[in-house]
């Protein structure tokens, strides 16, 4: 008996020694790195999903980087597209980050906090001369000081929209909707038109859509949110109007983006929205719809998405960690990989009078990928990096009860802030 | 053996005795280790996987621990949390109608799909087959299914709507009981098949004699079930509702599967351990109140199974 009860004690004991090691500290925050020196030894690229389809490309980038710097060998890890923030997460937890990981600024900013990234900027004197200034802005985030990536390509939404469907309901084609309410206007006279059969919207709001119409979601100190305004009920409120009215499906509460893009694809509404390759991806699934895709430019302001390549803080070989990063999203890089995909644009400053991205040769394709190009000069990152997953879960589910009409806008927005401030303020 | 092999050390030493008293010496050396040998890749697993993350939970409970942040101790302020959470009032009455509403179907209906398939007639292994193939169905394929069928445009509401018993799509995924309705469908339609196997297994040692006893004595189908079949499957009956108690409470596919993950109409149909993977997932996660909710979650689970326990073992 006695035994057995040592035997349970040691065990507790060791178990709540290991339960220690999952409360760390971050120690070495302020630890200044080296940069400068020779580019040589061994260096990780982590990218995320670009095999097997960019293989090639990313291929020839790192042959290119290694003749440029004999004596240095880039290890390339390309994690697949699901789950790659838990993967990320891991590693960042264990201290595995490889040396340059490709990381959007939503899952740089709590790496940057915890002192497990580079601040670029002061690594790199030529950083804002090279990168136009809305990526770099990407990067940097309120309470750590510094630039904690090199930002990589750029994208933003267009609207499109189903030609043939505008014109059979008695709409123009030729001028599709260019605000919120010229969307709700038209959405009534497609519903009439078809007798309720066709909508032309089938996606509710989200936070991004109140920074288009201009309401401020954070404070600008980042303490707390403030988009429970009159201005963001009045929104809502059109929308739940419209969903009432019978304007758009009932499984918009349930948000789901892709029943939005899988409906138009099926054309069973006519208005979606999608980066700039996005006709082409269409055209794999319903090859006849890609011929009647008309784009536009979004409403409001557009939205920004970036990627970019970071480096880890605690790197073994700094010096080549940052020459590959700046490699990879140097201008020749990026405007050729901006070739191979169409529909992304380069974050460099020399791409930006490229003729590729400023003319069409008149292909609905090419129209949306200069309207995207375009877009971009007014881009911004419409949803603040703070917002994590919970919150943006908790701001969709309020706003479906507004739509729904369970509560009022305001409450709902209320609600809302009320709950994302509860979680700012956690520690 | 312990006495012949204490005769057989007398009788030699210093070693070098008889075949059998090395044997057996050998074996006995061997003995206070053998054991602890065999079981330690058990305990190993349970240390690790078991009791070390249950602890973990309990100890990060007590935090405002972040997936990459240190975490301090904040006493029992996400305890306190809980109290001002609307959505987990929403999650606890939705678990509790969940184990409600599936306990005595589930407990009852694949008890008569056993007794149906038991039966060997030919083509039954087919019926078998049939009945189970839900329980090995991937969640990807039974989501696409049951959207399909549910949806305002599919299957469901077209064939009501056509043949005129409905004027408009009934909201079974947009609507807060119905949407909860149908994930309990999704759990019984697929529970079904898994518990109608352990029944037949069960079945399968009920005495033929007393069936053919009670049906000489006068008695008739639903006698004979009811006082034959009921409790010599009585045990297995309380296996099968501790277990949907448990998988009841700690529900989430069906109702991720059928909400997209949203949880419904302002989050009115999550179940708790939908709560616990919103705040938990992702580089902030909220570790501390996504194990305040897990201890939770942990202590409605365990009452009503010591509940059962406790009526088995008066009865």
């Amino acid at each position: 008996m006695v035994r057995s009860k040592a035997s349970i004690t040691v065990v507790f004991l060791a178990a709540f020694g290991l339960v220690g090691c999952g409360l760390g500290s971050d120690d070495g925050e302020d630890r200044p790195v080296e940069v400068s020196g020779e580019v040589d030894g061994t260096v990780t690229l982590q990218t995320w999903a670009l095999k097997p389809n960019f293989t090639d490309y990313v291929e020839e980038v790192i042959a290119g980087f290694e003749a440029e710097h004999p004596g240095v060998t880039v290890q390339w890890l390309d994690q697949p597209g699901e789950g790659y923030s838990e993967k990320v997460l891991s590693q960042a937890a264990s201290g595995d980050l490889p040396d340059v990981v490709n990381l959007p600024p939503d899952f740089a900013l709590p790496l940057a906090r915890q002192g497990i990234l580079l601040d670029v900027e002061s690594a790199d004197e030529a950083l804002h001369d090279e990168y136009v200034a809305g990526g770099i802005s990407a990067y940097e985030f309120a309470g750590v000081d510094g630039v904690f990536g090199y930002p990589w390509y750029l994208n933003t939404d267009v609207n499109y929209w189903n030609g043939e469907l505008l014109d059979e309901h008695g709409l123009d084609s030729d001028h599709p909707p260019a605000t919120v309410e010229e969307l709700m206007d038209q959405a009534r006279i497609m519903s009439e038109e078809s007798g309720g059969d066709m909508y032309l919207i089938s996606r509710k709001p989200e936070l991004g859509d109140l920074v288009k119409a201009g309401i401020p979601v954070l404070s600008d100190d980042g303490s707390e949110f403030v988009f429970n305004t009159a201005e963001a009920a009045a929104l809502l409120d059109e929308y739940r109007e419209a969903f009432d009215e019978g304007l758009m499906p009932r499984d918009v509460l349930t948000d789901a983006y892709l029943g939005n893009s899988q409906l138009f694809i099926e054309e069973k509404v006519a208005w979606s929205t999608g980066g700039g390759n996005f006709i082409n991806g269409v055209r794999e699934s319903n090859p006849s719809l890609a011929e009647k895709i008309v784009p536009s430019m979004a409403f409001g302001t557009p939205p920004l998405y970036v990627q970019g390549l970071s480096v880890a803080r605690d790197t073994s070989n700094p010096a080549a960690a940052v020459a590959l990063a700046r490699w990879i999203t140097n201008a020749d890089n990026q405007a050729e990989f901006a070739r191979i995909v169409p529909g992304i644009f380069p974050s460099t400053t020399a791409s930006a009078d490229d003729p590729f991205f400023t003319e069409s040769d008149g292909t609905g394709d090419d129209d949306a990928k200069v309207i995207a190009f375009d877009s971009l000069a007014q881009a911004e990152l419409l949803q603040p990096v703070e917002v994590d997953e919970a919150m943006s879960t908790i701001v969709n589910q309020q706003i479906s009860l507004a739509i729904s009409g369970d509560v009022t806008s305001q409450e709902a927005l209320d609600t809302a802030v009320s709950r994302l401030n509860a979680m700012l303020d956690t520690p | 053996m312990v006495l012949l092999a204490n005769r057989d050390r007398r009788r030699a030493p210093h070693g070098g005795g008889t075949r059998t008293g090395t044997a057996s010496r050998s074996i006995r050396q061997q003995r206070w280790f053998a054991p602890l040998l065999l079981v330690a890749p058990a305990v190993v697993w349970l240390v690790v996987f078991n009791i070390w993350p249950s602890i973990n939970t309990v100890v990060l409970a007590f935090t405002n621990a972040k997936p990459l942040g240190g975490g301090s101790f904040v006493g029992t302020a996400n305890f306190e949390r809980m109290l001002d959470d609307d959505q987990l009032v929403y999650a606890l009455i939705n678990s509790i109608v969940y184990m409600l509403v599936c306990l005595p179907l589930l407990t009852v209906l694949p008890l008569l799909l056993a007794l149906l398939v038991e039966k060997r007639l030919p083509g039954i292994t087919f019926f078998r087959t049939a009945f189970y193939t839900p329980v090995i169905a991937s969640a990807v394929v039974v989501a696409l299914i049951w959207n399909w069928l549910l949806d305002d445009r599919g299957a469901i509401n077209a064939i009501a709507q056509s043949l005129g018993f409905l004027s408009g799509p009934l909201p079974f995924l947009t609507d807060r009981w119905l949407l909860l309705f149908s994930a309990i469908s999704l759990t019984i339609w697929k529970g079904l098949g898994y518990y109608m196997i352990i029944y037949l297994s069960a079945l399968g040692n009920v005495s033929r004699e007393l069936h053919e006893a009670a049906a000489v004595d006068g008695a008739g189908v639903v006698r004979r079930f009811l006082s034959v079949t009921v409790p010599g499957v009585r045990n297995t009956m309380l296996l099968i509702m501790v277990l949907i108690m448990v998988s009841a409470l700690r529900v989430f596919s069906e109702l991720f599967i059928l909400t997209n993950g949203t949880g419904g109409p302002g989050g009115r149909v999550m179940s708790v351990v939908m709560l616990i993977q919103m705040y938990s997932r992702g580089f902030t996660g909220n570790l501390g109140y996504a194990s305040a909710l897990s201890i939770l979650l942990f202590v409605i689970t365990v009452g009503p199974m010591v509940v059962l326990a406790r009526m088995n073992r008066r009865s």
